[in-house]
């Protein structure tokens, strides 16, 4: 499995660091940034427990925020041009529209594999070490 | 004139006086054979209308729609078959979501929904193509102009 952008930062690092990849550990912390989310659902894909899924709802905010040379991007070009307003909320998405949800996070099923930072192709989803304070706390320092 | 040709130049009135500008994507197999056939038979179709082929409408994406209103439209039409019976199987079906898409973005941000609509027509069927492309002609015709920024 590819490393994280974080993980490869940490083997930057390291001397004599030998594997490239990991089989990914438990108990990471996700941290999502939704303005780099480009919608392709490789990480509801890649998601073991069901914690992270396609949503039906759809928040025009993310086509402003997107990166200008993404397709959600250029949409949100497109659509900033024509706009009488800010978007007002969140939208329900029709059934084959595919691309242009937003990811639900469910922070209480997620068992912190990372599975879905190696799954993103942007970054959107990112893996944290967990604090060495709350290893120690859990006793798993031993 | 003819009865027809009076009836366009009635209908091309707005209030400011200026034309509008009406994009059309229209399926290879239907809606464009449709369009043909009502070129052979000399009818006239509205001039707003600029018409875009696509092999299935299945290809237009939300970013067609959206693209065209922002560079220039006043109003985007997609004309495509007869649900169930898209060449490609569901081609139509996904243009029918899109649609439907781009106009809840485009209520999100305050413009009129119906500057963006679906047709379907099978490919033998001119008549209700010329009657697609005047009243999408009529609505865009009665809505002002569309601001950009």
């Amino acid at each position: 499995m590819p490393l994280t952008a974080r993980g490869e930062a940490i083997f930057e690092r390291l001397p004599n660091a030998a594997p490239r990849t990991s089989t990914g550990s438990i108990g990471c912390q996700i941290v999502r940034h939704e303005e780099l989310c480009i919608g392709c659902g490789r990480c509801a894909s890649a998601c073991p427990t069901g914690a992270t899924s396609k949503g039906d709802m759809f928040d025009p905010m993310q086509l402003y925020s997107a990166p200008p040379e993404s397709r959600r991007g250029a949409l949100g070009a497109a659509l900033r041009t024509i706009a009488r307003h800010q978007p007002s909320g969140s939208i329900a998405v029709p059934d084959r529209v595919a691309a242009f949800r937003t990811i639900v996070f469910d922070a209480a099923r997620c068992i912190g594999c990372g599975a879905c930072a190696r799954a993103c192709p942007t970054g959107a989803a990112e893996a944290l070490p967990v604090p060495a304070a709350e290893i120690a706390s859990a006793g798993m320092n031993g | 004139m003819t009865s027809a040709a009076a009836e366009n130049t009635r209908a091309t009135e707005t209030e400011d006086g200026a034309e509008r500008k009406i994009v059309a994507f229209f399926c290879r197999e239907c809606a464009y054979a449709a369009a043909d056939a009502a070129g052979n038979a000399r009818v006239s179709l509205p001039t707003t209308i600029r018409s875009v082929l696509v092999p299935c409408t299945g290809r237009v994406s939300p970013l067609h729609l959206l693209k065209a209103l922002a560079d220039g439209a006043d109003g985007v039409y997609v004309a495509g078959c007869l649900e169930g019976q898209c060449h490609y199987r569901e081609g139509n079906l996904h243009a029918l979501d899109r649609i439907e898409f781009a106009r809840a973005l485009l209520e999100s941000v305050g413009v009129e929904p119906e500057r963006v609509q679906m047709f379907t027509m099978s490919a033998a069927d001119s008549p209700k193509f010329v009657a697609a492309a005047r009243k999408m002609h009529e609505t865009i015709s009665s809505l002002p102009q569309l601001e950009r920024r």
